[in-house]
């Protein structure tokens, strides 16, 4: 019957409507969040990726350039076999904490960044330790004054009761 | 229009009560109609907490965050806006999503609309 079939036509128009609709609202989502952590620099590896790629590159050319090395030659250590060594490690490995590609000789540096710095940790670190010493400090000092003024207000209070 | 007042915030006119309730608006296309009858029976809100999960489940949802990823890193994370990121997305967010998903979905969608009686 020609009618039942229009109607499946139509319904399957009709569902496909239903299920796109359903698709762009999932990726408008995913679209918004990605958008919001690229806006509000959240995700450490995009920036950190750049710079340490930059870092990465100025190493190599600091190592690959010669006349770089001429008045730093004494540190060139020469090995039995007669292979010497360049200064700054330039083998390129994968750290086993993030898996990027790390030039060995940036590896304290980007290690330091890498598992200190996960969600701000290392700022949170230091910020605690300095907050609390100054505190430390301020409240001695003020002891100190109150000690001084203290004992005259105290016997004051015994007469009184 | 008569009403030129001026509002700070633009928007269309508050359309007219008699209006809401009218019979005679033959306006309604059928698609509008099943997606009113979806949402008002909360079918909607299911399809698209399932439609969700599926998507997760099988790294769809992945794949695109890597994809918005790759652009962001293209464009510079200062200048993207979310309009891009999804005219960017889109097409490929389309076509990617498995099949076993689309089947699953496009099922429950077909029997709703065969048991709302159109």
């Amino acid at each position: 019957m020609s009618n039942a079939e229009d109607n499946k036509s139509s319904h399957d128009q009709l569902s496909s409507q239903v299920f796109l609709d359903l698709v762009d609202s999932v990726i408008a989502d995913v679209a918004s969040e990605c958008h919001r952590v690229a806006r509000l620099g959240l995700d450490r590896d995009l920036e950190v990726v750049e710079e340490e790629l930059r870092l990465s590159v100025e190493a190599r050319a600091k190592v690959a350039d010669p006349s770089n090395n001429l008045e730093t030659n004494t540190k060139y250590v020469v090995d039995i076999f007669g292979q010497s060594h360049p200064p700054v490690a330039t083998e390129v490995f994968n750290c086993m904490n993030c898996g990027r590609q790390i030039v060995a000789g940036r590896f304290a540096p980007h290690l330091e960044r890498c598992m200190g710095k996960g969600r701000k940790a290392r700022a949170k670190a230091t910020r605690s330790t300095t907050a609390s010493q100054n505190r430390n400090s301020r409240r001695n000092t003020s002891d100190n004054n109150q000690l001084a003024s203290g004992p005259p207000g105290f016997e004051e209070n015994v007469r009184k009761a | 229009m008569a009403r030129s007042v001026k509002h700070s915030v633009n928007r269309p006119p508050t359309p007219d009560e008699d209006v809401r309730d009218s019979p005679e608006r033959d306006e309604l296309t059928l698609g509008e109609i099943i997606n009113i009858k979806l949402v008002e029976s909360g079918e909607k809100e299911n399809l698209m907490e399932l439609v969700r999960d599926r998507l997760v489940e099988s790294g769809w949802k992945d794949e695109m965050r890597i994809a918005c990823r790759e652009h962001v890193k293209k464009k510079g994370r200062k200048d993207v806006t979310v309009d891009e990121l999804i005219r960017v997305i889109t097409p490929k967010g389309r076509a990617s999503v498995p099949d076993a998903v689309k089947e699953e979905l496009l099922d429950r969608i077909h029997n709703f609309i065969r048991s709302a009686a159109l």
